[in-house]
């Protein structure tokens, strides 16, 4: 990846709560622990992970609902850490969220045509041209410009989850965040809406940061993967790669135990056990209790992200003395 | 009205016949279900699978006598094995749970959250199966570990509140597996858990089953759960069974075009991807408005004018078990383009 066509770049990213239960039992909770990955210009990155892992923490980070408490935001090339006023406004003109619940980002109380004018008004387009933008953007995630008029309310979720698309588009971003935006759709729905999605970053070029539990839309819609456990990345790459070839045991088991037509009745590889709570999470690699490659080593020391032969991200002790170069961060700002 | 599946009803646990169930409405009454007609053999896992609003929970909740009021079962009978033909609600109480148990997406609403575990497997045992207090405590304590709880004592003096959700799903299988039911109807049971969670419950449901001897009836959204659990899928749409047969016949000869329609919308996670997912346009009808000719005709590819006129059938297809409502389904002579109402 060239550093040009880089667009947003997160380093070490860490977003640390505080739980207090009582006053002496306070504890850190590591939602999100020092993750680093980076989207270029047009593409999709998918993250992946099962629930408490951080996903939403992140995209929640990334556009400053919660503030980050530790690591590096790097929008084209400038840091968008913590920006405040105008500079934060302006940067939400840039990146966009679409979230699973439309109810998220729409008001119940607010037409379509307003919900969508409000975000143009942002953007600095004059009111007189907002009937006519709003039909284009209608048009654009294929609904009729009649719709205008109506209030969520009135729309099913599939409609309603392209007012939300159609809400972020409004203001040109360069990056949209999926936050599991077609989780409540169902299948024949989330299909059209994925494609739609697809057919938006052929046309305009946007970039998504697309989160979802489901690996199968995941491996439709990205281009690279990251697959985040406990707080942590544990394996980055291409989405070929990761798909194809997933080296982390926790890939491997979070790939197998999805229930495929294509694959039924082929036994699979089981996981046990549920994931750590992240306010207390296991010694070593946070992973070692449900492992099944788990060595004497996984339980004491903690493995970091390293690159592989085959060009892969993965923090594994096994895998990376199998496959491994060394256990260096290998992304350079 | 379509037929029963061709099997003795001495070999089936539940026989559904021709069942359908009405809301008042605006309109007057909304059909949500319609003429809906199978059997569940001894032992067998029979999958329900269609989008939200096609009827499936119904079609549970009519077996289960639940049917939430003003609802009501319209026409037709469900058939109990053991029991007598047209149960009434009065005698519901005494096989609900015992010979028919359910679970549910959401273990919360099955569980009563005030009442401690311990005490409402206990209280099951003992009014079902007349346990002493101390026999009760015993069995839960066995079937809370054969279900995969850690520490069973501990757990029976919990609420259920304080499970997570794959916990809470394990507790609520153990409770409707306790008497033994003849059929289990589990509902949406693992659409709420992470997928390797979801794999651990389908596990642990086709391993108790197995060792309780009943029947499965599985409810999703997923034609690929359904399609890894069940020797049989039925397939709903808009309030009635489209198609149903063998899983490996239905997924690799899918006859309804809405049944191939799922199977592509779903991207694949071995084979090559395509560009764009083969999508249905539209969205399926509003549940319970009355549509003329096949429900599935504004969004099929294949719809001709007599389609938008003639409701099919559900018709058995050739000598196979395969059943399938489609004008379309076995004319080698259909055109295969779209031509609008006429
Ligand atoms: N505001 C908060 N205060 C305390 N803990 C939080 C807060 N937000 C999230 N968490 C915790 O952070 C972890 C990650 O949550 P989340 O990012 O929502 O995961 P995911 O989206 O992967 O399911 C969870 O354990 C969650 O309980
Ligand atoms: N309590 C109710 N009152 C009125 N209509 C209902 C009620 N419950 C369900 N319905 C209607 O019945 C249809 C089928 O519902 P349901 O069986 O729950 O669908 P599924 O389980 O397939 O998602 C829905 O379209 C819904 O509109
Ligand atoms: S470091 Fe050890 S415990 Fe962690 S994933 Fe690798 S083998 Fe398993
Ligand atoms: S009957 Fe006609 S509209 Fe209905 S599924 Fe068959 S071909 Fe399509
Ligand atoms: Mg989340
Ligand atoms: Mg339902």
């Amino acid at each position: 990846m060239t550093q040009t066509s880089t667009l947003l770049s997160v380093r070490d990213l860490s977003v640390h709560f505080r739980l207090r239960r009582g006053p002496k039992d306070s504890r850190n909770v590591r939602a999100v622990d020092g993750v680093t990955f980076e989207i270029a210009k047009g593409q999709t990155l998918g993250i992946a992970g099962e629930s408490g892992s951080g996903k939403s923490t992140v995209a929640r980070s990334l556009v400053q609902i919660t503030r980050p408490t530790g690591g590096t935001i790097y929008l084209d090339g400038s840091d968008v850490t913590s920006l405040k006023g105008r500079r934060l406004k302006e940067f939400r003109r840039r990146m966009q969220m679409v979230f699973q619940d439309p109810y998220d980002s729409l008001d119940p109380r607010m037409s379509v045509r307003d919900a969508i004018g409000e975000a143009l008004s942002v953007s600095g387009l004059p009111g007189p041209r907002h009937d006519e933008t709003v039909e284009e953007l209608l048009r654009r995630v294929n609904l009729p410009a009649s719709l205008a008029r109506r209030y969520p309310g009135q729309l099913s979720g599939g409609q309603r989850q392209r007012v939300s698309i159609a809400r972020a588009l409004a203001v040109n971003p360069k990056i949209i965040i999926c936050d599991e935006a077609v989780a409540a759709l169902d299948v024949s729905i989330r299909a059209q809406v994925l494609n739609l999605l697809k057919d938006i970053q052929h046309d305009t070029g946007v970039a998504y940061l697309f989160i979802s539990h489901d690996l199968s839309t995941l491996r439709f819609m990205a281009d690279q993967v990251a697959i985040m456990y406990v707080g942590r990345v544990v394996e980055y790459g291409t989405s070929d790669e990761v798909f194809s070839r997933p080296l982390h045991p926790y890939t491997k088991a979070l790939i197998a135990a999805v229930p495929s037509v294509t694959t039924r009745g082929r036994t699979r590889l089981k996981l046990s056990g549920e994931p750590p709570d992240p306010g207390n999470p296991p010694s070593g690699c946070p992973f070692h209790p449900r492992c099944p490659e788990a060595v004497d080593q996984c339980r004491l020391t903690r493995p970091e992200l390293g690159t592989t032969d085959e060009g892969q991200s993965v923090a594994c002790h096994v895998v990376l003395s199998r496959h491994g170069r060394d256990a260096t961060r290998q992304v350079s700002p | 009205m379509s037929l029963v599946e061709p099997m003795p009803e001495t070999d089936a646990v539940v026989v559904v016949d021709s069942l359908s169930v009405t809301f008042p409405s605006d309109e007057g009454v909304a059909e949500v279900v319609r003429g809906v007609s199978f059997s569940v053999g001894k032992g067998q896992r029979i999958g329900l699978v269609g989008e939200s609003g096609s009827g499936k929970s119904l079609t549970a909740r009519a077996i289960m006598q639940l049917i939430p009021s003003p609802g009501s079962v319209s026409a037709g009978e469900i058939r109990i094995a053991g029991n007598s033909a047209a149960l009434s609600t009065a005698n519901a109480p005494q096989w609900r749970g015992t010979t028919v148990a359910m679970i549910t997406q959401d273990p919360l609403s099955s569980l009563n959250p005030l009442v401690r575990i311990g005490v409402q497997i206990t209280e099951m045992l003992r009014h079902h199966l007349n346990y002493t207090r101390t026999q009760a405590r015993a069995r839960a304590v066995e079937l809370l570990s054969a279900v995969g709880i850690p520490n069973p004592p501990r757990t029976l003096r919990q609420f259920p509140s304080v499970l997570s959700g794959g916990m809470r799903q394990r507790v609520a299988l153990a409770i409707a597996i306790s008497c033994n039911p003849s059929l289990l109807i589990a509902d949406e049971p693992t659409t709420a858990l992470d997928v390797t969670i979801q794999a651990q419950v389908l596990d642990l449901l086709e391993e108790m089953s197995a060792t309780h001897h009943s029947a499965v009836l599985l409810i999703s959204h997923d034609l690929g759960v359904v399609a890894n659990f069940c020797d049989e899928i039925l397939v709903m749409y808009a309030g009635r069974i489209v198609e149903s047969g063998p899983t490996d016949q239905l997924i690799e000869d899918p006859q309804h075009p809405y049944t191939t329609a799922l199977l592509t919308s779903v991207p694949s996670m071995t084979e090559a991807l395509p560009e764009r997912l083969v999508s249905i346009a539209g969205s399926p009808p509003v549940g319970g408005v009355a549509v003329k000719g096949c429900a599935f005709a504004p969004r099929c590819a294949l719809a001709q004018p007599r389609c938008f006129e003639d409701e099919p059938a559900l018709r058995q297809l050739d000598v196979s078990a395969r059943r399938v409502a489609c004008h379309a389904a076995g004319n080698a002579t259909w055109p295969s383009r779209f031509q609008g109402p006429s």
